[in-house]
């Protein structure tokens, strides 16, 4: 069959180590060259397409920068504080504020390494000083850390929604139940866990440094409710503001000026020495202008750029390869023979299970989701299930991909930011991985988990297509 | 899957296959041309923007990769601007005008206006008369002034909007829905079928039946590819859409007006204009024609309204 | 953001030339962001909007992205699967990434490709004749007076309607002005490619594929941390 030859072409390039996005386009246009009459022309405008036709997903690039100003202008540390001030007395106090820090900074920023990156570079330290093994910890925070495509906003949900053509709102607050319910999960084992290995805990320190911490962090955490409020508006009160990838601009854009002109932690008025005192914006009036040039702008800007490129590349290619299946009516064919061999809902979501684990251990989940959505979505409707819950089963099942070898984002940010071999990172994610697959199956054969909140904000749903 | 041998026709569009107008005609378009030319030709149809949205649908068609397709007629603004007259605000009486303006010498001119940038209308394809919703009563040109309205994206359509003193705001269809509910934006105009379909009503406040404009479709070739082709095979594919065409056009207006009733039965809200009121509608918009008159050419609204009184 | 990427010995020339590509990816995502923020803003607060906002945007979405690739291959960031890479003899590895290479090559050169065919006749040139070998060129309709939907025509670029358009005057900035980051983006890729291959042919690169060995990527990290 000739879809079987492109799908081995595909995994062959990718194991012999070519980049995942070329291994997804050079099979694309091999495969068009041989079995149809199409251009190459047309492989260009899918490419320049996957970005200037496809407005969800300009929401990708805003969030990773809202994410990068976030994690460079100290938004993260301030969360952490607080998280430590809530539940650090606790037995494994500072492993479940971890995962709460993760829960929190998850509500900001679309991306689960971008959550890794800015919770885990402290946290982990944190945790040993405090009587955590190394393992413990990076196990916890790449476990946590999953919580950024699963808590809105996410990157990877957007994804779904432009593939699938569901509306990125509803996404999002699917996300929410499923999303606390995991992290209250990931918290239970470890409480366990930390009563039965007797961990080390924290000092209560009392209402006034959770108040304190709270004031401090609040003008990061108000971010959330920026996002959602303009999202979603308040009832009674005002409309939507904007649309969730204008949310990601705006998210940017607040998150710029909370770095630059508030907490100070970078730009003009950043403190000269380490440690020292920031800059008042009165001394420093000029900061207005200056910051949207200086060096920590434009490094930001830079880091996020390149993220963006990286992941849009995959996916720019991901949408080359889909557009060619479309073109040789693969997905009809796929659709015919599942729908044929008479599988009912409960085989058709294990299938899809299966297809994404396995997927998820050699592909970046943005690019999986790509090829995937296409592929299945005009199965689950047919057989009646809930797009909004499917996208939700693909969130987490990339969840678990980010944490399983060989390729699993979280485990490469975990193993840089712990500084430990990837391989001991794996053994030390591993028991809450099983945490994890609990709570896919949960997710799994619970829809009203994912599609309760949408319904009840949202009203029922529509499928347009 | 075609046979060897076959002319392979790809039929791209962005509805879905079995309820929107355009789908369906799609649909029964391909069934026909796959029983009555097997052997010669063969008809892909690729539905939901999942190979090519209407912007993406003309570079590929010029570059060959798609045959057909059925874009609105306000995404032709790059290869004609005549077009434009369907956008102009009560151009057109009713669906039958239109319809009679289309089969007309004028209107028959404006398929072929293309054919030098490469592009051959080949039929035109109802959806129906546009109506406005909003998310409070429209009664009066003056209760637009100030609200956020979605529109295509086109230049007479953004006039219209701001003739009104309203603000236009393009947005993907898609968008639209979740919009509207949110209040994002506080209105729209579509046909009916459109209103029903993606159940716009279900998050207004109403659907004020204005008949200000059309939303139409045509169906496109390209001239290289159409020329390409054996006459016979030309000929009988375009006899078969031509009676496809006259079938599905003649629904066009039942359906719109089932789609109607149907938001009435489901709890929607439909206001009638009265004469004064339609008068002052019309007036409101009538700036917006002196405005693209040069686009579209004086000799073709004088056809129109001439049509017009007709029925 | 995740693993270890490379930046090369660079001339005085190389330097410059990164100053500019990192300057260009910088500016462009910020001038993204501003144009999207401030249509929020005016559609909020003062009812109005750029209409034509939206889709320049996108366009500098898609400038980003193209013009970022090369720059990617430039600094070995892009993404892959080096499981088996690390698995295997030396000897094999070698033999794997000079094939990877040629991958790479073969992707670039059928995009570039692609990429002029599919812009030429925008800007009013002829595309390459041949399936996926260029064997010459067709005479291409002309289609330079494809305009973008809403981005207005710049004055300043008012001299090139006697070239392209016949002296007819443009309403919209024309399409082949958007879309020749492709054929540019494509040329530079494969020109970055061609570097990272001699590079490895000499022995100074390792991959093309960054890399997730642990003590690269604790340099990373401390950079990381000393940021955040
Ligand atoms: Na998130
Ligand atoms: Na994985």
């Amino acid at each position: 069959m000739d879809v079987v030859f492109l799908f081995t072409m595909v995994v062959g390039l990718l194991l012999i180590g070519v980049p995942i996005a070329v291994s997804l386009g050079l099979s694309s246009m091999i495969f068009l060259l041989a079995f149809s009459d199409t251009s190459l022309a047309s492989i260009a405008q899918a490419l320049y397409q996957a970005m200037a036709g496809h407005y969800t997903l300009l929401a990708i690039p805003f969030f990773i920068l809202a994410s990068s100003f976030m994690s460079t202008g100290g938004v993260a540390r301030r969360i952490i504080r607080f998280s430590i001030a809530c539940v650090g007395h606790m037995r494994g106090g500072l492993a479940i504020a971890g995962v709460f820090a993760c829960m929190l900074f998850a509500a900001l920023s679309g991306s689960s390494p971008a959550t890794v990156v800015a919770i885990g570079s402290i946290v982990i330290a944190a945790m040993q000083q405090a009587g955590y093994s190394k393992d413990f910890a990076a196990g916890v925070i790449c476990n946590a850390g999953t919580l950024g495509i699963l808590i809105p906003p996410s990157i990877v949900m957007v994804v779904y929604a432009s593939a699938t053509d569901v509306s990125v709102g509803r996404m999002f607050l699917a996300g929410v139940i499923p999303g606390i319910m995991a992290g209250l999960m990931l918290m239970v084992t470890i409480y366990v866990m930390a009563r039965i290995r007797n961990m080390p805990k924290g000092q209560w320190q009392g209402w006034g440094e959770i108040l304190r911490s709270f004031s401090d962090a609040f003008w990061g955490l108000m971010l959330i409710v920026i996002i959602m409020v303009g999202i979603y508006g308040i009832p009674g009160i005002t409309g939507a503001i904007f649309t969730p990838t204008e949310a990601a601009a705006v998210a940017s854009v607040y998150a710029f000026l909370i770095a630059v002109f508030v907490y100070r932690d970078m730009g003009p008025l950043a403190p000269e020495q380490a440690g020292g005192r920031p800059v008042s914006l009165l001394r420093k009036p000029q900061a207005l202008v200056t910051a949207f040039f200086h060096r920590d702008t434009k490094n930001t800007l830079l880091d996020a750029g390149k993220l963006t490129i990286m992941l849009m590349f995959i996916i720019a290619n991901a949408l080359i390869l889909k557009h060619v299946l479309t073109d040789e009516q693969i997905p009809q064919q796929i659709a015919g023979a599942m729908l044929e061999a008479g599988f009912g809902k409960i085989m058709f979501l294990i299938i899809v299970n299966v297809i994404l684990l396995i997927g998820g251990q050699f592909m970046e989940p943005s690019g999986l989701i790509v090829i995937v959505a296409p592929l299945v979505f005009p199965i689950a409707i047919e057989l009646g299930v809930d797009p909004i819950h499917l996208g939700i089963i693909m969130v987490v099942n990339m969840e678990i991909g980010m944490i399983t070898p060989p390729v699993g984002l979280n485990l490469f940010v975990t193993s840089g930011v712990a500084g430990m071999p990837m391989m001991r990172v794996v053994r030390a994610a591993l028991p809450f991985l099983v945490v994890l697959f609990v709570f896919l199956i949960l997710v799994t054969y619970i829809p009203f988990l994912s599609t309760w909140l949408p319904i009840s904000l949202m009203g029922p749903e529509i499928i347009t297509n | 899957q075609c046979d060897d041998g076959e002319v392979v026709i790809k039929f791209s569009h962005v509805t879905n296959t079995d309820r929107h107008p355009k789908g369906i005609a799609a649909s029964l378009l391909m069934e026909r041309v796959n029983a009555e030319m097997d052997g010669k030709a063969c008809m892909e149809v690729f539905p939901n923007s999942t190979l090519y949205n209407d912007d993406q649908v003309l570079e590929a068609m010029l570059q060959g990769d798609v045959q057909l397709a059925a874009p609105s007629l306000s995404k032709f603004e790059a290869f004609t601007k005549k077009f434009r007259i369907f956008d102009l605000p009560f151009m057109f009486k009713n669906i039958e005008a239109v319809d009679a303006f289309q089969a007309s010498e004028t209107g028959v001119a404006m398929k072929e206006s293309m054919t030098r940038r490469g592009l051959l209308g080949l039929d035109f394809w109802h959806n129906g008369m546009k109506q406005f919703s909003a998310n409070k009563p429209l009664l009066m040109p003056d209760d637009a002034k100030g609200m956020k309205f979605r529109v295509q994206t086109s230049d007479v359509l953004v006039a219209q909007m701001k003739a009104l003193g309203a603000s236009p705001q393009p947005m993907a269809f898609s968008e639209v829905y979740g919009a509207l509910q949110t209040g994002v934006v506080d209105g729209q105009e579509n046909t009916w079928s459109n209103i029903y379909g993606q159940k716009f009503f279900e998050v207004q406040n109403g659907t004020t039946e204005t008949n200000h404009g059309v939303l139409d479709y045509l169906v496109v070739t390209s001239v290289d590819w159409w020329d390409s082709l054996d006459a016979d095979v030309r000929d009988q594919l375009a006899t078969i859409l031509h009676e496809v065409t006259a079938t599905r056009n003649a629904e066009s207006f039942k359906v719109n007006q089932e789609a109607r009733q149907a938001i009435i039965d489901a709890g929607g809200v439909v206001r009638e204009l009265n004469a004064e009121q339609r008068a002052a509608w019309v007036e409101a918009m009538n700036p917006v024609w002196a405005e693209f008159e040069g686009d579209v050419g004086a000799e073709n609204i004088a056809a129109a309204q001439e049509i017009n009184t007709m029925y | 953001m995740s693993g270890h990427t490379h930046t090369y010995a660079q001339s005085s020339l190389g330097r410059a030339v990164n100053t500019l590509e990192e300057t260009a990816l910088a500016l462009i995502l910020g001038l993204m962001t501003l144009v999207t923020f401030v249509n929020v803003v005016l559609r909020y607060g003062f009812n109005t909007s750029l209409i034509w906002g939206l889709e320049l945007t996108l366009v500098l979405f898609a400038w980003l992205v193209l013009f970022g690739i090369s720059y990617g291959f430039k600094i070995t960031a892009h993404l892959g699967v080096d499981a088996v890479l690390n698995m295997v003899s030396s000897r094999t590895r070698r033999i794997m990434i000079l094939l990877t290479t040629v991958a790479c090559l073969i992707y670039a050169l059928l995009l570039l490709k692609g990429a002029w065919d599919y812009w030429a006749p925008f800007a009013g040139l002829d595309a390459t004749t041949g399936r996926w070998f260029p064997t010459g060129f067709a005479n291409s309709r002309d289609q330079a007076w494809y305009e973008t939907e809403q981005i207005p025509m710049l004055d300043w670029l008012r001299f090139i309607e006697p070239v392209f358009n016949q002296g007819e005057a443009y309403e919209k900035l024309p399409r082949f002005i958007p879309y020749s980051i492709l054929p540019f983006g494509a040329a530079l890729i494969l020109f970055r490619l061609i570097q990272a291959t001699l590079r490895i042919l000499r022995g100074t690169q390792d991959s093309l594929i960054v890399s997730h060995e642990a003590e690269d990527a604790v340099d990373e990290a401390a950079a990381m941390s000393r940021k955040g």
